[in-house]
């Protein structure tokens, strides 16, 4: 009984390609929505070799353009800084820790009586306070800037670093040191097909003998990215964009395929001639400077944060 | 004339001072009301119970939630799981072959075994030769929970001995058992015996101890072990990985986890042990498995690739 209701169920299944919970992004949108599997039920049979789809031509043609981008990012190296909802929530939350948790076993960790008990039992004081305050307590107490005595033995606390850094005042948008806790992408000055000065990804073209990460390779050791230590994601593309430009006929197609890639030191070198100028932008800070159907192709590949 | 006026002028003070006084007292009544109903709204109706300790018991259960975010988090979800995704992400054009489905054990039809357990055919083995799901972008590698393991191999003579291992455990983890009142932490647990073997062990005796680190404090921890212990960590230069050649459907290539092991010498490394080390009656090694969400064939790949994202060093031998 069984195998003759086992090959009837999977008989009687729907043609089913890929299951795909969602759609990955820098893939294109599918018209029709991915069928999704059912737990328990039973699974999609494999269609026979002649129902796949015959595979395209992907050989290139004569008038296609084929390139390649550079996404060259620069990850944020601060953490963020909270909102005040979340510090509000925080400060909550660490108050409702302080309140619940079972007090320190200072005996394991001071000798009793020594210095560094009473240094400790001074500072958990002053948390204390802070954290729940006490009676009758002057509002101003924890504002007035109180000289630091320090106890003999004690070590002199270390000084934070500022988050906003020179290059930030200067708004010199050409060093790595600024906007700490965003990512940035290098931005490019070049010329265009026509010929014009316009801002853009770092771009190459692709040789007919070349596969596409070779490019990103070479394009990342030209003179001006060869003072650049570069790591580039992966080997496949994280997207594609097909424009249409006024200047091509009917039948050219453009490719023009995106990479990942970080910067780990160093810093551009512009030559004066393949590329003019550059900066390292944020995302809102790249669209002003763009091209609109630019814009466009580039967008969703660049991190909101 | 003269009187009557006077008469009169006090009669209007008076009333004019009765009409303050009575203002005033309206006032101060406005305000004893204001007073008492904020007396009212601090203090509890009725008094807290109380536990067996004495301390008040309130009237919710209170949970502890993050108390900050935690930086090596947000590293993952700002920079590492993009990369993570565009690395392992397979494209698959709608000419490949889709993948072979396997047939359930039961036929999924049949009333008769309908809520019969109905794993895919293959043996109890078979998932280690599934390859992984396809990578998208609410299914890339992510890390789900950091255990530390230690056996304390003293215990068999006296359990007392697994004090300073679980104390230990404890300053390393800062975790402890529904901390915060959270009912799913477990804090540092004993391990005992699961099999008798003679003249070695008994069955339930305890043996060690290990603890989860899940959330927060499984970040706080990856980041202390990146920049005060591999550092500082003598002849060490990265985990361990297998030969190249080596098969990706065993089952610890395939579940997705990495462990690996920190001699006793590490432990005066961590910053909560070695302020205190004199404390300790001695050190303990210990065994790191990072879990994941990967499974699959070559999962534990991934997951390798995962932690290098987090500055985990990796070398072949």
């Amino acid at each position: 009984m069984f195998s003759r209701n086992a090959l009837r169920a999977f008989r009687a299944q729907p043609k089913v390609h890929r299951v795909h919970a969602a759609r990955a992004l820098a893939t294109a949108a599918e018209s029709v929505p991915a069928p999704v599997a059912v737990p328990g039920e039973a699974p999609a049979p494999t269609p026979a070799r002649s129902q796949w789809k015959k595979p395209v031509d992907n050989k290139r043609g004569e008038k296609d353009i084929v390139q390649t981008a550079v996404i060259l990012n620069r990850s944020p190296t601060l953490s963020r800084t909270a909102t005040a909802f979340e510090r509000a929530y925080y400060s909550y939350q660490s108050r409702i820790q302080r309140a619940l948790y079972n007090p320190l076993p200072t005996e394991f960790y001071f000798k009793p009586g020594s210095l560094l008990e009473g240094i400790f039992m001074k500072e958990e004081n002053e948390r204390e306070r802070k954290a729940f305050g006490r009676p009758n307590l002057n509002p101003n107490f924890y504002k007035k800037e109180k000289a630091v005595e320090l106890l003999p033995g004690q070590e002199e606390p270390p000084k934070l670093m500022p988050r906003i850094t020179e290059a930030d005042k200067k708004k010199d948008i050409k060093s790595l040191d600024r906007k700490g806790e965003r990512n940035l992408y290098l931005l490019i000055q070049g010329k265009d097909e026509a010929g014009e000065n316009v801002w853009r990804l770092p771009q190459s073209d692709v040789t007919e003998t070349e596969v596409l990460y070779d490019a990103v390779q070479r394009e990342l050791r030209s003179p001006y990215g060869f003072g650049m230590d570069t790591w580039v994601v992966s080997r496949k593309p994280v997207g594609v964009w097909r424009p249409t430009l006024p200047q091509d006929s009917a039948d050219t197609r453009r490719f023009l395929f995106f990479y990942k890639a970080h910067i780990l030191a160093g810093q551009v070198r512009p030559d004066g001639k393949s590329i003019l100028d550059f900066a390292w932008l944020t995302k809102e800070e790249i669209e002003p400077r763009v091209d609109q159907y630019y814009w466009s192709g580039v967008k969703d590949m660049l991190s909101d944060f | 004339m003269s009187a009557a006026p006077a008469a009169l002028k006090n009669t209007v003070k008076t009333a004019a001072q009765s009409a303050g006084r009575v203002a005033k007292a309206a006032q101060r009544t406005r305000w004893r009301q204001i007073l008492e109903r904020r007396a009212k709204a601090l203090t509890p109706r009725n008094p807290l119970k109380r536990d067996e300790y004495g301390m008040p018991i309130p009237h919710v259960n209170v949970i502890v939630r993050d108390t900050a975010q935690p930086r090596l988090a947000d590293h993952y979800f700002n920079t590492v799981r993009d990369d993570i995704m565009y690395m392992s992400y397979t494209h698959t054009p709608a000419s490949t072959k889709p993948q072979r489905s396997i047939r359930p054990t039961y036929d999924p039809e049949d009333p008769y075994v309908k809520h019969r357990y109905n794993p895919p055919i293959g043996g109890h083995m078979a998932w280690t030769r599934k390859p992984m799901s396809p990578v998208t972008f609410d299914s890339v590698v992510e890390l789900e929970r950091i255990q530390l393991h230690t056996m304390v191999k003293e215990t068999l003579a006296s359990r007392s001995h697994l004090l300073g291992a679980i104390m230990a455990f404890r300053a390393i983890s800062g975790e402890s058992q529904y901390a915060g009142g959270q009912r799913t932490t477990e804090g540092v647990q004993i391990v005992r015996g699961k099999s008798q073997i003679q003249g070695w062990v008994r069955k339930g005796i305890p043996l060690g101890v290990k603890v989860d680190l899940k959330g927060p404090k499984m970040y706080e921890f990856l980041a202390t072990l990146t920049e005060f212990v591999f550092p500082r960590l003598r002849d060490f230069n990265g985990l361990q990985m297998p030969r190249p050649g080596a098969s990706l459907q065993t089952a610890s290539a395939a579940s997705g986890v990495v462990s690996f092991g920190l001699p006793a010498s590490a432990m005066s490394l961590f910053p909560q042990i070695e302020y205190n080390l004199d404390s300790y009656p001695k050190s303990y090694g210990m065994h790191i498995h990072f879990i994941t969400n990967a499974q699959g064939e070559g999962a534990q790949n991934r997951v390798r690739a995962l932690l290098s994202g987090f500055q985990i060093p990796f070398v072949r031998v």
